[in-house]
């Protein structure tokens, strides 16, 4: 069993529109090694930094500790002057090869594409995946309905350069308006195809969508509709520096879909945009399967790994002792022995951290947390 | 697919119990009613049975946990009470089952033993030695059947007081399949493996007696299932599974076939508490390093 239908709250809705926040109060820079920077210095819009640039322009105005890959990181706090000031504009890009588009993704930090890129000798299959893998989740949907001009724009660019032939848009056949919307301009680009799947968990995951694709993985260059439109803005010039993020959950009055600068503060947006049901909640990072539970909001900024915030009523749900049931094991994409993992504090190299152990358990067992791969901390199983 | 706890999952066995409750209070009850042979209360006595063990179920659970918890014991003690002889004994039921139920949870925090058949070979053990009875109700003592293989297809097999419907026992079975929390494998062997064995002894000796065992098909649907005691992975389901068969045949044969698959389910169990995997992953561990 790879994929999985899960059964949503049915009163989890989540808009087509996407609200902006782009002027932010204050914006925090996490810094990983001494600041070149200190209190009172100017720092223009674009200012470059290791993990990513000031989406405003604005005065350091303190220190804040922060959260990075789960790490607490010391981080600048720029106060907006809200004159979005930029020292030197950036220039369209003119890219004509392959190694050109690998530069300029370096550049602007999207390390992992352009990994892949280099490592792929010859590209067969371009395939842009517009699924939404986690539940309450709608970013990858909501680009592909919202900037579906730019994106195939993006993608036949991609298909010169790369020197591909064909592309693929997958999405899930439940998306019915970025469906209509690309279905509507597609005729103007005869080497892209619509790929319609099944609206179920992990179906988005490469090695399972290149399954039920039928395709090889490894000559596939497998993109996110998200990044290709970090591609269209690049090409167009423009800097990366918003984010769009699903907030949503079943204790949210109403879910949204927010563009936001990088570095605003976690607890900053949702004051702003989200009005929380009951006062009794709990917040996941990155997804309620797939992501961590947040203890606290306050340090936790956005950057460009956040994807979604799921804010849910808190669950009364208690550990129990394990009932030797084996759901978890035969939910399991990768067929891990969870249990015995579970119970010899071992974790598996293999696990994807899909989070459906902890999802099928019926004794409530945080099981995905000892499973996943952390070879610094356990023992290889 | 949705995510079921504990209690939920317990609920939904003790809805699919229904059905054979229902059967049992017919063929135990209301069919030897009608020929006057008992009287009216005694109609439900399939439900005496399981009442008193839900009655002790709740009684130590407030002595032990201060609340009354819905966990695989309260499913374990229905069935206990479903498999039970028509002819057992109310008050010696009773008592039999609160010391073996209390046994069994001492014994249960060490050893991974299959909680109803260990109450059940206990409480019929008991009740042998005190007087003599048989798995027939009045009706299948007094008169003599001639029952087709629908009739038996439908539940007319001596056995326990409500788990002889083989038909509702397929199509539970059928549903069952779909959960992923149960062990559905675990049915599959047992069955083939008798069936194959019965099969084979039908054409050596023409004898067709252990074709059709309900009690078998029951339990190797409901009790050799139960998560504690039996193994959670496939290759180890269908060896747990194919060793029960076998057992339950041999039995089956040489002593009794309503009572089989409890002795073999008991004796597989016990085989359970056997840590084989950890020891062939301990070997492959150690030869890694």
């Amino acid at each position: 069993m790879h994929v999985v239908k899960i059964k949503e709250n049915p009163n989890v809705f989540i808009t087509n529109n996407i609200y902006n926040y782009l002027d932010p109060e204050k914006i925090y820079i996490p810094i990983m090694q001494e600041a070149l920077y200190k209190k009172n210095d100017y720092l223009y819009k674009d200012t470059k930094f290791l993990l990513y640039n000031t989406s405003i322009s604005g005065y350091i105005t303190g220190e804040k500790k922060v959260y990075y890959n789960k790490l607490l990181v010391p981080a600048l706090e720029i106060t907006n002057d809200f004159k979005e000031n930029i020292k030197s504009k950036r220039r369209k890009k003119n890219i004509t090869n392959k190694d050109e588009l690998i530069q300029v993704l370096e550049e602007y930090n999207l390390i992992e594409v352009a990994q892949k890129i280099k490592d792929l000798n010859q590209i067969k299959n371009l395939i842009i995946s517009s699924i939404d893998d986690e539940i309450y989740d709608a970013k990858e949907f909501i680009i592909l309905a919202n900037y579906d001009e730019e994106i195939l724009e993006t993608i036949e660019f991609l298909q010169k350069v790369l020197e591909v032939n064909k592309a693929t848009i997958v999405t899930k056949n439940t998306n019915a308006k970025s469906i209509k919307n690309v279905k509507s301009i597609i005729g103007t680009y005869p080497n892209i195809k619509i790929n319609l799947v099944s609206d179920n968990y992990l179906i988005g995951y490469p090695r399972f969508l290149c399954e039920y694709l039928n395709i090889k993985e490894e000559d596939t260059l497998l993109i996110s509709t998200s990044l290709i439109y970090d591609i269209y803005q690049i090409l167009k010039g423009k800097s990366i520096l918003n984010n769009i993020i699903t907030i949503s959950g079943d204790n949210v009055e109403k879910s949204l879909i927010i563009n936001t600068k990088l570095g605003v503060s976690l607890k900053e947006l949702i004051a702003k945009f989200i009005n929380i049901i009951d006062k009794d909640y709990e917040i996941y990072l990155n997804g309620y399967l797939k992501g961590i539970k947040i203890k606290k909001i306050e340090d936790i900024i956005i950057t460009r790994e956040i994807n979604t915030i799921v804010i849910n009523k808190k669950s009364k749900e208690v550990e129990e002792d394990c009932i030797n049931c084996g759901a978890c094991q035969r939910i399991c994409p990768l067929n891990i022995n969870v249990k015995y993992c579970y119970f010899h504090n071992l974790n598996s190299p293999k696990c994807i951290s899909c989070g459906l152990c902890n999802y099928i358990c019926p004794a409530n067992l945080k099981l995905k947390e000892t499973v996943k791969s952390d070879q610094n901390e356990k023992e290889k199983y | 697919m949705k995510k079921k706890n504990i209690k939920a999952l317990v609920i939904q066995n003790l809805i699919l119990l229904i059905p054979f409750i229902l059967y049992g209070v017919f063929k135990n009850g209301y069919l030897i009613y009608e020929r006057g042979l008992i009287n009216f209360a005694s109609i439900f006595k399939p439900l005496y049975l399981i009442i008193i063990s839900i009655f002790i179920k709740c009684i130590i659970d407030l002595i032990l946990y201060r609340k009354i918890k819905f966990d695989y014991n309260l499913l374990s003690l229905v069935l206990v009470a479903m498999i039970m002889p028509y002819n057992i004994n109310l008050l010696v039921y009773t008592i039999t089952l609160l010391f073996t139920y209390l046994i069994s949870l001492f014994l249960n925090k060490k050893f991974k033993l299959n909680t109803v058949c260990f109450i059940y070979l206990i409480t019929v053990l008991v009740n042998s030695l005190m007087y003599s009875f048989t798995y027939q109700n009045i009706l299948e003592s007094t008169f003599n059947y001639n029952f087709s293989y629908f009739d038996l297809l439908m539940g007319r097999n001596i056995g326990g007081i409500a788990s002889t419907s083989i038909f509702f026992c397929l199509i539970i079975y059928i549903y069952l399949t779909n959960n992923i929390y149960y062990k559905k494998n675990i049915p599959l062997a047992i069955n083939i493996t008798y069936l194959f064995l019965a099969l084979i002894f039908f054409l050596i000796t023409k004898n067709n007696n252990y074709l059709l065992n309900s009690e078998l098909l029951f339990g190797s649907i409901f009790i050799s299932t139960l998560p504690l005691s039996s193994p959670y992975r496939r290759l180890s389901q269908i060896f747990y599974g194919i060793f029960i068969g076998l057992v339950a045949f041999i039995v089956a044969v040489c002593f009794n076939s309503t009572i089989s698959i409890y002795i073999a389910t008991m004796v597989a169990s016990l085989f359970v508490n056997i840590p084989l995997y950890e020891i062939i992953n301990n070997k492959k561990l150690k030869n890694l390093s």
